[in-house]
């Protein structure tokens, strides 16, 4: 890493006009690192950079998560045969602006990057069993033809923050990307919200089929498909135990809210059986 | 890391008075209602991005619209012979060292336009009675400023109060913007308006410590202002603050009660009050409302 810079890039790959892939690791379902280590897995990436930890993560002390010492990741990987750099990283903890616009400076200064996807799951309260809902956000009208066919409804999508919360890291991404004119396109599926904090196999099929026929990438989806199916069986499991938890999913499933008490009720459960 | 200017004011010789959000918003209010009612207008903004995250992200039509982020803005108005720039910023940052860039970049303004003195305004948390007539806590960055701040209406010395013997200490912007204008050699005076301990930590303002804050200002400014609007929004904050009284138990509304013969500088103590009573009625006042106002 060369002194005053924040990124340190391993290897310069052999790109064209690459797009930039970009998730998060602390993402609803565990969708964008899932994403971007399934592409990676099946496209054969390679890792060829990453950012300086210590400029945009504090570093007193670490965290601990399934007993296990974390430590803050910001990697890009590139695979070439596809044109694409795929970026996964956790949430910064300060000089967030710096952390995107050096994001930026590797893809499209070093690599020439022509256009940035960010991914991402949305909390939705919805059955795990219902079909994923796509919306997407893009910097500039143009792009919205890209989306039709995944997002037919993109033109409808209107959004404020709501009062108390905050605007995501891709929506920030995206505003950085907007002032440096770089095309930006935010996609999201819905995650039901009792599987947020566990890993939703079907709303990465989702996305993963999307990037797929975006970038004309080949790839096969068996694997995922094996997941999900593994997913449902061990919630029918679940359900089969507990006859609460049946009735929570089957009223999700005839579109009827749950209380809160039994939202929480839901989500624990369903996490603990399948941690 | 920058300022935006909107416009060149044209100015050589000025005073600054700064305000964050605080405890009570009692700064904010102050310094927020003086730029109202001299009408200053607005000059220059820093540009957030590198302070702050963004507050919100409007989307149109499946297109980003805007990202909104916290505000730090100038206003400049000149009253008779002096030159007053106000700085009003709508969030701290978050990290120390973002706070001494921020602090640095508005005396980076001040200096520019022939700066000379720097006010802040916040608020002292204090074992007041919110009946009485919030006290203005003062402390300036320099020796020779002591006289004046001891001539200010209504306002002790922070370093002289209840056996302080001169030590203490300002937090947040207000205290650091002061000791990096005492480096770069800027007079500097912090005004901080009383608020009682138990109201410290409601979601609510505290206007009447932001009157008095304003007075000192006017005092100093020799300005004449009609602060009855202030007086107004004190009225409806007092209403909020008499519900909840009415709903503290008799016994430890006594023990609050005591407050009222209690002088923060100790020339008005009437009444045996210890330091560890206040930390009690404090700790009781804080326990009943977090049982949810039951006793």
């Amino acid at each position: 890493m060369n002194q005053g810079e924040a990124f340190k890039i391993h290897e310069l790959p052999r790109l064209q006009n690459p797009s930039l892939i970009v998730a998060w690791s602390q993402d609803a379902g565990r969708l964008g690192s899932k994403v971007i280590d399934l592409l990676n897995r099946k496209l054969g990436g390679r890792e060829m950079g990453e950012l300086d930890a210590s400029a945009f993560f504090s570093l007193w002390g670490v965290q601990i998560e399934d007993n296990v010492i974390q430590f803050p990741e910001s990697k890009f990987y590139s695979c070439e045969t596809r044109d694409l750099i795929l970026f996964k990283s956790d949430s910064p903890a300060q000089e967030w602006y710096k952390f995107l616009n050096t994001i930026l400076d590797v893809a499209v200064l070093s690599c020439k990057a022509k256009q940035v996807f960010s991914i991402g799951g949305f909390i939705s309260s919805m059955a795990h069993t219902s079909v994923r809902r796509t919306i997407g956000v893009v910097s500039r009208p143009e792009l919205k033809e890209f989306l039709l066919e995944d997002v037919p409804d993109i033109d409808s999508l209107e959004y404020q923050t709501p009062l108390g919360g905050r605007p995501t890291m891709n929506s920030y991404l995206m505003w950085v990307a907007k002032r440096r004119d770089v095309s930006c396109i935010n996609l999201w599926s819905e995650v039901p919200f009792y599987l947020a904090a566990a890993e939703d196999p079907r709303a990465c099929k989702k996305m993963l089929a999307i990037l797929d026929r975006k970038f004309k990438l080949g790839i096969t989806l068996d694997d995922i498909e094996d997941e999900i199916k593994s997913q449902n069986e061990k919630i029918e499991e679940l359900k089969a135990r507990n006859p609460d938890i049946a009735r929570y999913v089957e009223m999700l499933e005839k579109g009827i809210m749950l209380n809160q008490e039994e939202s929480e009720k839901l989500a624990k459960d369903v996490l603990d059986f399948l941690s | 890391m920058g300022v935006s200017f909107l416009k060149e004011p044209g100015i050589e010789k000025s005073e600054m008075i700064a305000a964050w959000p605080g405890i009570g918003n009692i700064g904010l209010i102050a310094v927020d209602t003086l730029r109202a009612m001299v009408e200053a207008d607005q000059f220059a903004e820093i540009e957030p991005w590198d302070f702050f995250y963004p507050l919100s992200v409007t989307v149109k039509n499946g297109e980003l619209a805007s990202l909104d982020f916290p505000a730090s803005r100038f206003y400049h108005k000149r009253i008779g012979e002096k030159d007053l720039i106000f700085f009003i910023g709508e969030q701290q940052p978050a990290h120390e060292k973002k706070g001494y860039q921020l602090a640095s970049l508005v005396l980076d303004v001040a200096l520019r336009y022939g700066c000379q003195r720097v006010y802040t305004c916040g608020a002292a948390v204090a074992p007041i009675h919110h009946t009485m007539r919030p006290k203005v806590w003062a402390v300036p960055n320099k020796t020779g400023l002591l006289p004046e701040v001891k001539s200010y209406p209504n306002t002790v010395l922070l370093g002289e109060i209840e056996g302080r013997s001169g030590q203490g200490s300002v937090t947040g912007l207000n205290g650091l913007l002061l000791g990096i204008a005492r480096a770069r050699g800027l007079d500097g005076i912090s005004l901080l308006g009383e608020i009682p301990v138990y109201i410290s930590q409601f979601p609510t303002s505290y206007p009447r410590a932001s009157k008095s804050v304003v007075e000192v200002l006017a005092h100093h400014l020799q300005l004449t202002l009609d602060l009855s609007n202030l007086d107004n929004l004190a009225g409806q904050v007092d209403e909020t603050i008499e519900k909840i009284y009415e709903q503290i138990p008799p016994e430890m509304r006594q023990r609050i009660d005591q407050l009222k013969s209690v002088g923060v500088s100790g020339e008005e103590a009437q009444g045996p009050i210890t330091e560890d009573e206040k930390r009690r009625i404090v700790q009781n006042v804080d326990e009943f409302f977090k049982k949810g106002g039951k006793a």
